[in-house]
């Protein structure tokens, strides 16, 4: 079978003086698009898996900024955009270089960040646009969480989203 | 990757099957069948290959309808369509969004459903390639099909695409690699070109990589409009490439024998959208004064392109069609359908075979929380998180057979190879069903009004 755990993804290369560079936050440009680890995956349709979580809820980093910031691969780092903020791995990039620049390959953790601003031309806005980028202890949610956690459609009091139990890796449904 | 070895262990071989992943529509695929399931594709890539053996574990198998609680409890075929006929015969502003990976088949009742309730009928494209539909209206569509640049073009150029990760057979089987008639030596006989901010895949193989700055698309296809009609450029940088090095590749780009260029999302999703393509086109019609050039949008899925044709012949408009005054109308901006969510219009929304959930940008899929969602889908995505109604329908081209329209315009019949689970019916039955039931619920209406 073609199952994969991860993207393949180099080791972060040591810089010679991370330490004098070292920020809090960082201001980058956000783009988001299709990936064939992200396309595999949610087209043999595992999106529920901790699999997919893998190979979309990543930011692909150039190993230059992940120094500046103190993260190495699949650590957790917070995006945030003037339309959301979601916790993703970061992952040193297979394009590398490209300092100033992240990649999320699209899904719904990408697209919680995304703009939906159509310009009136009805093509929403996924790539360019400006972000943060900072080191955070949250999480990186499974997708079934994170559709609770962002959209809250059956949530009844959204105080306790946190505490709730994980949805999990299968589908939940009540059979006859 | 670990080593796989082969698959020995099947029945039998279906031959020639068509690919049903991207717009490359291969139709050249093996499935081997064991037990009544794919166990292995011989020829497919990778993205094919794991489309085709899916993940069982989140096949949709049963019809659902969400409870009060809030989970989803399995009900029985009738139930499930009565309460989808129910919600839809009752909106005012419904969506059917979706399509591109169904047949142009169950378009057709979609058509006709569409138009009994006043719906808005919009695909993919309106997330991915409606700017280069509305540029080919503005400015043209100098198109070619796939075989006519494998047997001349000796210039490919991709821009804003990475078609090593989206479309990974269209080098090797369409444009690049193969022989072809005029270009005896396949890769030796062709210049590859790639344009994107990305050092890309794709950028990696190509003898050029034109890295210009993001958001630079627009400003950099000037500069070579410009260098084309002998122009003088001013600046020493245009959208960060060098002005010596856009005057020599338009000098290039003039002196091949058959260019083809190959567009994708990178255009038509940052800023300028559609006049990124008006460019590109209007680059073309330059360069076609001194050569032939030709130009294919990279369509994603493998039947987006079906639909926008199937849309155009039918109703004039390729996508994002409104029939709530009884009569197809097409308005950039205001029929579409995540300007629709975002200004909270819609009131029911079906998806069929598409993933709003996942594909959506977030402000869209908040309204899609605050209203009644109907999905008819194989496998359980994101848009199962939120939706009301669930109903499972097949694969086409694998457990269904359908017609679908490959990115060049080329229509394709793809067969069946293996049945459906027994639970599951086909997207064409369930609209056909959505539609006699919604026309019932209209017809004891109109009854009862008459009265």
């Amino acid at each position: 079978m073609t199952y994969i755990e991860k993207p393949v993804v180099p080791k972060v290369v040591k810089l010679e003086e991370p330490a004098a560079k070292e920020r809090k936050i960082l201001n980058m440009m956000l783009n988001t698009g299709s990936d064939i680890y992200q396309g595999a995956c949610k087209k043999r349709g595992s999106t529920l898996k901790d699999e997919y979580r893998k190979v979309c809820g990543v930011a692909y980093m150039d190993p230059r900024d992940m120094a500046k910031l103190g993260v190495t691969n699949w650590d957790t780092v917070k995006v945030t955009t003037d339309w959301g903020e979601v916790a993703v791995s970061s992952v040193h990039s297979r394009d590398a270089p490209h300092e100033g620049t992240i990649f999320i390959p699209k899904g719904p953790w990408a697209n919680v960040i995304t703009s939906h601003e159509t310009y009136c031309c009805c093509d929403p806005t996924y790539k360019g646009i400006y972000c943060t980028v900072e080191k955070t202890d949250e999480p990186v949610l499974l997708m079934a969480d994170l559709m609770r956690a962002v959209y809250k459609k059956y949530v009844d009091d959204e105080e306790t989203i946190p505490e709730l139990k994980s949805l999990g890796e299968m589908p939940v449904y009540k059979k006859k | 990757m670990a080593y796989e070895p082969p698959v020995t262990d099947y029945d039998e071989i279906v031959e020639n099957c068509t690919c049903a992943f991207c717009g490359c529509n291969c139709d050249d695929l093996d499935y081997l069948v064991k037990d009544g399931h794919v166990v292995g594709v011989r020829h497919a890539c990778r993205l094919g290959a794991s489309k085709i053996m899916e993940d069982m574990d989140q096949r949709l198998m049963v019809p659902m309808i969400r409870d009060e609680t809030g989970e989803l409890q399995e009900v029985d075929w009738d139930t499930a369509l009565d309460k989808a006929a129910e919600l839809i015969a009752g909106a005012i502003r419904p969506i059917f969004y979706g399509w591109s990976e169904t047949s142009i088949e169950t378009m057709k009742h979609g058509i006709r459903l569409g138009e009994l309730v006043g719906a808005v009928l919009d695909n993919q494209a309106t997330i991915c390639h409606g700017p280069s539909l509305q540029a080919v209206q503005n400015a043209g569509y100098p198109i070619a099909t796939l075989g006519e640049v494998k047997n001349r073009a000796d210039m490919i150029v991709y821009t804003g695409s990475n078609p090593m990760n989206s479309h990974p057979r269209h080098l090797g089987r369409y444009s690049t690699f193969p022989r072809g008639w005029f270009r005896q030596r396949g890769r030796f006989d062709r210049t590859l070109i790639t344009m994107d901010p990305k050092y890309s895949d794709t950028a990696k193989m190509s003898d050029i990589w034109i890295g210009f700055e993001q958001n630079g698309d627009y400003g950099f296809y000037n500069a070579i409009r410009a260098a084309l009609k002998g122009k003088k450029i001013d600046q020493d940088y245009v959208s960060g490439i060098p002005k010596e090095d856009i005057m020599e590749l338009a000098e290039a780009m003039k002196n091949v024998q058959f260019g083809a260029l190959y567009f994708g999302l990178g255009l038509t999703h940052t800023l300028s959208k559609q006049r990124n393509i008006d460019m590109a086109i209007e680059m073309l019609t330059d360069l076609n004064e001194y050569t032939k050039w030709v130009l294919t949008p990279m369509r994603g899925h493998f039947n987006v392109n079906g639909f926008n044709i199937f849309m155009a012949f039918e109703m004039g408009f390729p996508y994002g069609v409104d029939f709530c005054r009884g009569y197809q109308r097409y308005m950039n901006g205001e029929t579409n359908t995540i300007d629709l969510l975002t200004r909270k219009e819609c009131d029911v929304f079906m998806v069929i075979a598409a993933d709003p959930g996942a594909h959506y940008p977030g402000g869209a899929v908040k309204h899609l929380a605050e209203i009644p969602v109907i999905q008819v889908d194989i496998h359980w995505g994101p848009s199962t998180e939120i939706a009301d109604v669930v109903l499972p329908g097949s694969f086409v081209g694998v457990e269904a057979a359908g017609t679908s329209y490959r990115m060049d315009g080329v229509p394709i019949y793809m067969k069946k190879a293996i049945d459906k689970p027994e639970t599951c019916r086909d997207d064409e039955w369930i609209m056909r069903e959505l539609l006699e039931r919604v026309q019932k619920i209209k017809d004891q209406e109109a009854a009862v009004a008459s009265k």
